[in-house]
């Protein structure tokens, strides 16, 4: 065997370091090593699906914690935790009249981490509207609505009435007297309009009353409908970011 | 452009692009992991909040019964509050479209980009928020007050009379409703037909539209409310800005927004944590839960 220009002897954390992320599969996966340079801590974020909704460099005073309070960031990742455990919760539920109250019962006593699941995705919501609201406060008070950046705040009234509307569609799923009487009042004040208003509520829980009809429009709107929504206009915003030159800063 | 100083202008724009630069720092690593550690302490905060605190699930929904009181979910409970106040539209439909347009249009009135992406940062800031804050409170808070008559317990307690000894004369003033019911209005005005009188469609060769209108009950619940919804902001701002406190259309802002905040937040609270049996005030501590 001829001598090698190999250390002696390696440690064992060298040789375990070496056989993950030096080993075919990972390389597979993330093409270079750790970005160590910032020419490829730039490319890092510039090629990477999910990091690149970021700019790859950003100003110094967007980093400090007190300047966002990560609000906006937040909203999004309780987004995206309400999805997750959404889903779950979709595998046990069904929406009609004689299956939800017993679904969600049979989530809480049967299934494991059942409970658990319902109660993130609960508060999570709840959550979701606080840090929304409080986003809206920040942007406001950075007067970071200003040019160029009026279209970005509006898009995000809509995402606050999204918001809204999917924690209020998700109100009436566990078919309890909260959720029924909650909805009823607050179906109730849209059908005080004049004129459209009991055309709207009619439409909203396909019916007079609040029953099954109102059920399923429900949950398909929190499910499906809200989200998607709710998708396409983060996607607006966050791409408005950019386009806006990131966030706003003293000019 | 001013002509005649080009070097000196790119001089000034490439010194200005270097100073950027250097204020700039990596997304990778400075910024993602800011939101790595974000990330981490929110889910532990609601794995661990759901863990200690269990999501209400109360009987199965019973159309038959309806419990008292019943509220709609907190983030509409300002919205059920001010329904207390007024007509039912203005409260459920007209108010939140008014406001969510107003809330979007703020960019378009406010659009002098002096001082953007600072907290606060033009003069004056804090002081509009203090005043707009306190404004909003103690305004939303009286009128509350006023229309659940509780002015009439306070002013009870305080000469240690009895709530049945408010004078006759000043029945009008009890509550919102008052000056419809203890204001000697001409009876004419109760039913003025607008449909047989007013608008006549028959002469068009329309049927006729049967509509009376109560003046006294509009007044109260749409003339009244829509005044003050917009009379005192509007006010607010002018006497703000005859005084010479708020000049620019950004402290005006401020004085507006921090009271829309202020305004919401206290009907929500006052939604969430003081209204007991059939919608009434109480002490937060004297609410008891609903009955069904
Ligand atoms: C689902 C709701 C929302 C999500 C997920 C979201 C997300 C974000 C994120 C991640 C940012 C980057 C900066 C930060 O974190 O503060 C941002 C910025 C911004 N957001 Fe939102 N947002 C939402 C709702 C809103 C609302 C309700 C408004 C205003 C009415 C708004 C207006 C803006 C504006 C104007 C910016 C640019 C701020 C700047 O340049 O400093 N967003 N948003």
């Amino acid at each position: 065997m001829a001598t090698t220009e190999r250390p002696e002897s390696r440690s064992v954390t060298d040789r375990v370091y070496d056989a993950v992320f030096h080993s075919y599969f990972w390389r597979s996966i993330f093409r270079s090593g750790y970005p160590n340079t910032p020419r490829n801590q730039m490319l890092a974020v510039a090629t990477n699906v999910f990091l690149h909704l970021h700019p790859t460099r950003i100003h110094r005073t967007h980093v400090r914690i007190t300047h966002t309070f990560c609000l906006g960031g937040l909203s999004f990742f309780l987004f995206l935790g309400l999805t997750i455990t959404g889903v779950l919760l979709m595998f046990y539920y069904v929406p009609s009249i004689d299956r939800a109250y017993t679904d969600m019962q049979a989530l809480e006593t049967d299934v494991r981490f059942g409970m658990l699941m319902r109660n993130m995705h609960r508060w999570m919501a709840h959550g979701m509207v606080l840090t929304v609201l409080m986003h809206m406060m920040r942007v406001f008070y950075t007067g970071a609505y200003k040019p160029p950046r009026e279209f970005n705040w509006v898009v995000g009234v809509v995402l606050l009435v999204l918001t809204l509307l999917l924690s209020f569609t998700g109100y009436l799923l566990p078919w309890d007297e909260l959720a029924f009487w909650a909805i009823t009042v607050g179906t109730n004040m849209v059908g005080s309009a004049p004129i459209l208003g009991e055309p709207n509520r009619f439409v909203l829980i396909g019916g007079f009353d609040v029953g099954p009809n109102a059920l399923i429009r429900f949950y398909t709107l929190h499910v499906i409908g809200l989200p998607l929504l709710a998708a396409i206009f983060m996607t607006v915003h966050f791409w408005r970011i950019r386009r806006d030159g990131g966030l706003a800063r003293p000019l | 452009m001013v002509a005649g100083t080009p070097t000196a202008q790119s001089a000034a724009v490439r010194g200005r692009a270097r100073r950027q630069r250097e204020e700039e720092l990596l997304v990778w690593p400075d910024l993602v992991f800011i939101e790595f550690i974000a990330a981490t302490l929110f889910m532990l905060t609601f794995t661990l909040l759901s863990i200690a605190v269990n999501a209400p699930l109360q009987d199965q929904a019973n159309p038959a019964h309806t419990p008292n009181p019943s509220k709609a979910p907190w983030y509409f409970l300002n919205l059920q509050e001010l329904l207390l106040h007024m007509h039912p539209a203005l409260a459920g439909v007209v108010v939140p479209t008014v406001a969510l347009v107003a809330l979007g249009a703020i960019p378009y009135y406010d659009n002098d980009n002096e001082r953007q992406g600072e907290w606060l940062a033009t003069p004056r800031a804090w002081t509009m928020v203090w005043i707009g804050t306190i404004v909003g409170f103690v305004g939303t808070l009286m009128l509350v007050i006023w229309d659940g008559q509780k002015h009439v317990v306070l002013w009870a307690q305080l000469t240690g009379k009895d709530v049945a000894d408010w004078p006759e004369k000043l029945n009008w003033l009890r509550n919102a409703r008052a000056l419809q019911n203890d204001i000697a209005w001409p009876s004419s005005w109760e039913a003025v037909p607008l449909g047989s009188k007013i608008l006549r469609t028959d002469l068009l060769g329309l049927p006729a539209i049967d509509l009376d209108v109560n003046i006294p009950a509009m007044i109260v619940e749409q003339m009244l409310p829509t005044g003050l919804m917009i009379g005192l902001p509007v006010l607010l701002s002018a006497v703000l800005w005859k005084l010479g406190i708020a000049k620019t259309r950004r402290d005006h802002m401020i004085v507006q927004f921090s009271g829309f905040i202020s305004v919401f937040l206290t009907l929500t609270i006052l939604g969430t944590f003081f209204r007991g049996l059939g919608m009434e005030l109480f002490w937060f501590w004297e609410v008891s839960p609903a009955v069904s």
